[in-house]
């Protein structure tokens, strides 16, 4: 909780600053209850958000029918979490590239690293040859696990995802993104139950700037990246429309699917890689990449150029997993 | 397990020869088709209560054949039925247009068959009301049996600019001129090779004298560059084969650039799955070579299904003879009407050129994203620069920001169409009620039809 604040805080600077004032946006939002579960879990995870100092809204009957008019009657209590962030991934990603002038080599795969006796990291090997650097930060998402060696510690997690035609009577009737109840649900079983829970459904539905919505998805154990399969879309969207029934009447544009990087114990692997003297790991957020890329990726370049991470990362050491090392 | 054995998308002549082929060896088929009838784009049925168009007496012959040859066989027809893709598990998925409901059905083998496309370059002004292709107002007539009206001008390059033409003539509204970029009538001996394709010689005659006859100005060598709405219609600057340039006014225009194969964001061919179904893409969807060759090419595609799938051994060795010949008449045509000039680099383009119409997105927009230093990938320039994305899924404009993009990072490896689309379902957008009542398709329920000889 601590580090998606810092991730929000860093965004809210870079959006003051400039750099991401047009594609950062502060907004509250919602997360739903429709049954008595779900009514219990919200209220346990309120009290979780008010104690760290998140201010929210409690919102039942009539209130929430005037703050949210396009839920669905069956929503029972909803609490609004304000002035969350929201930002577009790719976006993000081409904004600091750009600022900071970095050329990508693309389609490159990287072998291995480059280690002298003593720990040096001299570069990379590539498929199209040597790259020597004074520092590697491996931020290879699951493909850090074949270059360090990380075996039974990271697992593909898929997600599924979907983005509708824009209908911006019903967008500008949402004033934030919604969630169902379930997806806490969903996302607490990440930690203990890897291997058990093959499939988990979530509801988010985020109107997006476009007047689109981005309607999401499912946590799979699973590394078929490319691929949506009818049973997870219908299910999503059944769940869409029995939050908010106006989505019936607009149509499916596309549905996408990606692997997002999980660590077996659920908090990411942010800092120096042990036994190396030079290379840092930065992977295994499981989908809150985009919160805690920024920051994550300060600290880290902190540590390279020897300065104290201005970001607490200590419980994401990759040092925490024994064997992590660099595969021969 | 499975529904069906083979599901034919498509119901042209690919795949009516494809279906047929497959049902001969004895394989339960059923056809896709996402009109009211069968026919595909080249043998549009006319709507309920309209007439049909009249057709070269050869054309009508094909249609018949193929016809009368499905009759013989068990197949079923799912019209107003139309493809979404197939998903990860394998299934086909499709809207029935009739109930209104998401349908899947698993198939041992999927012939795709689902048409050409038609390539029109951009042009200022391409996107303006009023414009469309050329193919889209033929089959407009085909089922209407009425021309577009009030003035219209038809431009690009190609044979089916004439025979548009032909067919507004002959339903009483001439066009006001073919504007075409290449001159067939500039080789002789090109011409005089069309003699060696006695069909697409008579075929090209009828509709030439028809349009000869009626005085209907057919000007080669010459370009259409840009159009603008004006107070008067839509004017189109034109560019004749010396450079000089002058105005027509019309209050349509058809383009045409020609018609090429359609992949887009199609499940790819695929012969040696270890799961999933066989995938094979027939006709004018797999290589564009019109009519005659798509009914060959599906019939290949339905014995290749029939050996996978069965015991049976006929041979497509004829089928592939057919096919190099039909190859290489494309080809003459295509040599025949080659331009005059060649055509302007996309990097030309003014950069208020709107190269995606679903997004409105332009030329200019993609040259500020190609930096000087840094080059995006085709998905990058695809996310950040909204091409692809809107409701055609790209299939406008992909091989254009794919084409613009190499004119613009000389050096670097091929951006390609497919970069940028990708392969997902669905191919268009669709109900999201439909969606949610999705279920695997009832077979014993579904008011699946038996070819009846009456269609």
């Amino acid at each position: 909780m601590s580090a998606a604040l810092a991730g929000i805080e860093l965004y809210r600077k870079l959006a003051r600053d400039g750099l991401f004032a047009d594609v950062y946006q502060t907004r509250s939002s919602f997360i739903v209850a429709a049954s008595d579960a779900e009514c219990a879990l919200l209220e346990t995870h309120a009290t979780a958000l008010t104690s760290v100092g998140v201010g929210i809204e409690r919102l039942a009957g009539e209130r929430l029918r005037q703050r949210y008019p396009v839920l669905s009657p069956n929503a029972r209590l909803a609490i609004e979490v304000q002035d969350e962030g929201h930002a577009i991934g790719y976006k993000i990603v081409h904004r600091l590239l750009t600022a900071a002038g970095v050329i990508v080599e693309r389609a490159s795969t990287v072998d291995r690293l480059l280690v002298d006796h003593d720990g040096y990291v001299r570069g990379v090997a590539t498929e199209k040859g040597v790259v020597l650097a004074d520092a590697v930060i491996i931020a290879a998402g699951n493909g850090s696990a074949r270059l360090l060696g990380l075996d039974g510690v990271l697992r593909p997690r898929k997600g599924q995802l979907l983005v509708t035609e824009r209908a911006p009577a019903l967008n500008a009737a949402m004033p934030g993104a919604i969630m169902s109840g379930r997806y806490l649900l969903s996302k607490g079983s990440q930690a203990g139950d890897l291997a058990t829970r093959s499939r988990g459904f979530g509801l988010v539905i985020d109107p997006l700037g476009t007047g689109q919505f981005l309607i999401g998805g499912t946590r799979e154990d699973s590394d078929a990246g490319q691929s949506n399969d009818l049973a997870a879309v219908s299910r999503i969207l059944a769940d869409a429309v029995s939050l908010v029934p106006g989505l019936a009447g607009v149509r499916l544009l596309r549905a996408f699917a990606g692997v997002r990087t999980a660590v077996a114990d659920g908090l990411p692997l942010v800092g120096a890689l042990p036994g190396l003297r030079n290379a840092y790991l930065a992977t295994g957020f499981e989908g809150d990449g985009i919160c805690l890329g920024p920051v994550a990726g300060r600290a880290i370049a902190q540590l390279a150029c020897a300065k104290h991470p201005a970001f607490d990362i200590t419980a994401f050491d990759p040092g925490r997993f024994a064997g992590i090392g660099v595969a021969a | 397990m499975f529904d069906r054995d083979v599901i034919v998308v498509g119901g042209g002549p690919a795949g009516i020869a494809a279906a047929i082929e497959a049902a001969r060896a004895g394989l339960s088929v059923d056809i896709l088709e996402q009109r009211p009838s069968l026919g595909g784009a080249i043998y549009r049925q006319p709507i309920e209560g309209v007439a049909p168009i009249r057709q070269s007496r050869a054309a009508l012959n094909r249609y018949a054949e193929l016809m009368s040859a499905l009759t013989a066989f068990v197949v079923g027809l799912r019209h107003m039925s139309v493809f979404l893709g197939m998903d990860g598990d394998g299934l086909v998925l499709f809207e029935d247009r009739g109930a209104g409901t998401v349908k899947s059905l698993r198939a041992r083998a999927v012939v795709i068959a689902v048409g050409a496309v038609e390539t029109v370059h951009p042009r200022p002004g391409w996107q303006l009301p009023g414009v469309s292709t050329a193919g889209g107002l033929q089959v407009m007539m085909k089922e209407t049996g009425r021309p577009p009206q009030r003035r219209v001008l038809l431009a690009g390059s190609g044979p089916l600019l004439v025979a548009v033409a032909a067919q507004m003539i002959r339903l009483g509204n001439p066009p006001v001129a073919i504007v075409e970029a290449g001159d067939p009538f500039g080789s002789i001996r090109d011409g005089l090779g069309l003699l060696r394709f006695p069909g697409l010689l008579a075929d090209a005659l009828s509709y030439l004298l028809t349009v000869v006859a009626s005085r209907t100005p057919w000007q080669r060598g010459t370009t259409l560059m840009s159009i603008e709405r004006t107070r008067s219609g839509l004017e189109a600057t034109l560019k004749d084969r010396n450079g000089t340039m002058r105005t027509m006014t019309a209050d349509r225009i058809g383009l045409h650039d020609g018609i090429r194969a359609n992949d887009f964001g199609l499940h790819p061919a695929a012969i040696d799955m270890p799961c999933g179904p066989i995938v094979i893409h027939a006709g004018d969807c797999r290589e564009a070579l019109g009519a005659v060759a798509a009914a060959a090419d599906g019939a290949r595609a339905g014995r290749q299904v029939a050996r996978l799938l069965t015991a049976a051994s006929s041979s497509t060795d004829e089928i592939e003879r057919q096919l190099v010949r039909e190859r290489k008449a494309q080809a003459l045509l295509a040599q025949l009407f080659s331009p005059v000039n060649p055509p302007a680099p996309l990097s030309s383009l003014p950069r208020d050129t709107i190269l995606c119409r679903c997004e409105g997105r332009t030329a200019g927009d993609l040259h500020s994203l190609i930096g000087p230093s840094d080059v995006l990938s085709g998905r990058e320039v695809k996310h950040n620069g909204r091409f692809a994305m809107g409701a055609c899924q790209g299939r406008f404009c992909a091989t254009h920001v794919a084409a613009l993009m190499n004119e613009l990072r000389p050096g670097h490896p091929p951006v390609h169409a497919k970069d940028l689309i990708g392969q997902r379902w669905p191919l268009r957008p669709t109900s999201i009620a439909g969606l949610t009542h999705v279920a695997s398709d009832d077979i014993e329920n579904d008011q699946f039809r038996k070819v009846d000889a009456n269609l």
